[in-house]
């Protein structure tokens, strides 16, 4: 994967046949979070903190559907990866870059939840983790080339 | 109780802390699956942060297992955890005793 700046600011990507591939599956993953994952507070000490949390719930709920919805439209639209000699070309304006980064992290995020939320080293790659931790690492990994992107 | 001079300004007393209206601290948690750069990028864009003071308080997290990233009324505090958890960054409120 290479990335440059366009002069437009936007950020062209070049992928080769089988990162395209690898892209689009990790992308076809989202959302990966569970609903209702994260609390408000840990405390709870807050005023109207069910509705607070109720409303934290919702509001993440939509912006995932609304994700998604943008994910498929993103896979399905033919003419947005550009195909190439050695591969396919794909640009992104810096809005879809930050887009991109928090779907990424949460399939990323989501994955690691699914392996159990491990503290340090996955234990031991079996048949049924093995998918899992293949989506968080490759996750990783395009938020990482995203990133340096940007920091150029 | 002050002497009140004539012709001097009498000067509000400072409320006790406990009087103000209470404060929400927001708390970015560490974690360790999101990327250190990421952490940095997600607090650059939801405060609007120099990449310097979204560092150090990524390095809070990292290391000490927390950083508290701002003080705010409920309704910006509530906004700001959202925005951090919308990024599946482990960020929540908590009342400032």
């Amino acid at each position: 994967m290479k990335t440059q700046r366009a002069a437009d600011n936007k950020l062209v990507i070049h992928l080769d046949r089988r990162e395209k591939q690898l892209l689009v599956q990790v992308l076809g993953l989202y959302p990966r979070i569970p609903p209702a994952h994260q609390p408000l507070s840990k405390s709870a000490r807050l005023p109207d903190h069910e509705a607070g949390q109720q409303l934290l719930n919702e509001a993440l709920a939509e912006q995932r559907a609304a994700n998604r919805r943008q994910v498929q439209a993103l896979l399905a639209e033919d003419r947005r990866f550009e195909e190439k000699p050695d591969g396919w070309q794909v640009s992104f304006s810096q809005p879809e870059v930050e887009w991109l980064l928090e779907v990424l992290n949460d399939v990323r995020v989501g994955s690691w939840i699914i392996l159990g939320s491990p503290e340090e080293k996955l234990g031991k790659l079996t048949r049924e983790n093995a998918p899992h931790f293949w989506a968080m690492e490759m996750a990783g990994y395009f938020q990482m080339e995203l990133l340096h992107a940007l920091a150029d | 109780m002050p002497e009140i001079l004539p012709g001097s300004v009498q000067v509000a007393e400072e409320k006790p802390k406990s009087d103000l209206e209470p404060g929400y601290l927001v708390i970015c948690w560490n974690d360790p699956v999101n990327y250190m750069d990421y952490v940095t990028h997600v607090f650059q864009k939801v405060f609007g942060w120099p990449r310097k003071k979204a560092e150090f308080h990524m390095l809070q997290v990292h290391e000490q297992g927390k950083s508290v990233l701002t003080r705010e009324s409920l309704e910006r505090a509530e906004h700001y955890v959202h925005q951090l958890q919308k990024h599946s960054l482990h960020a929540t409120m908590e009342r400032d005793e």
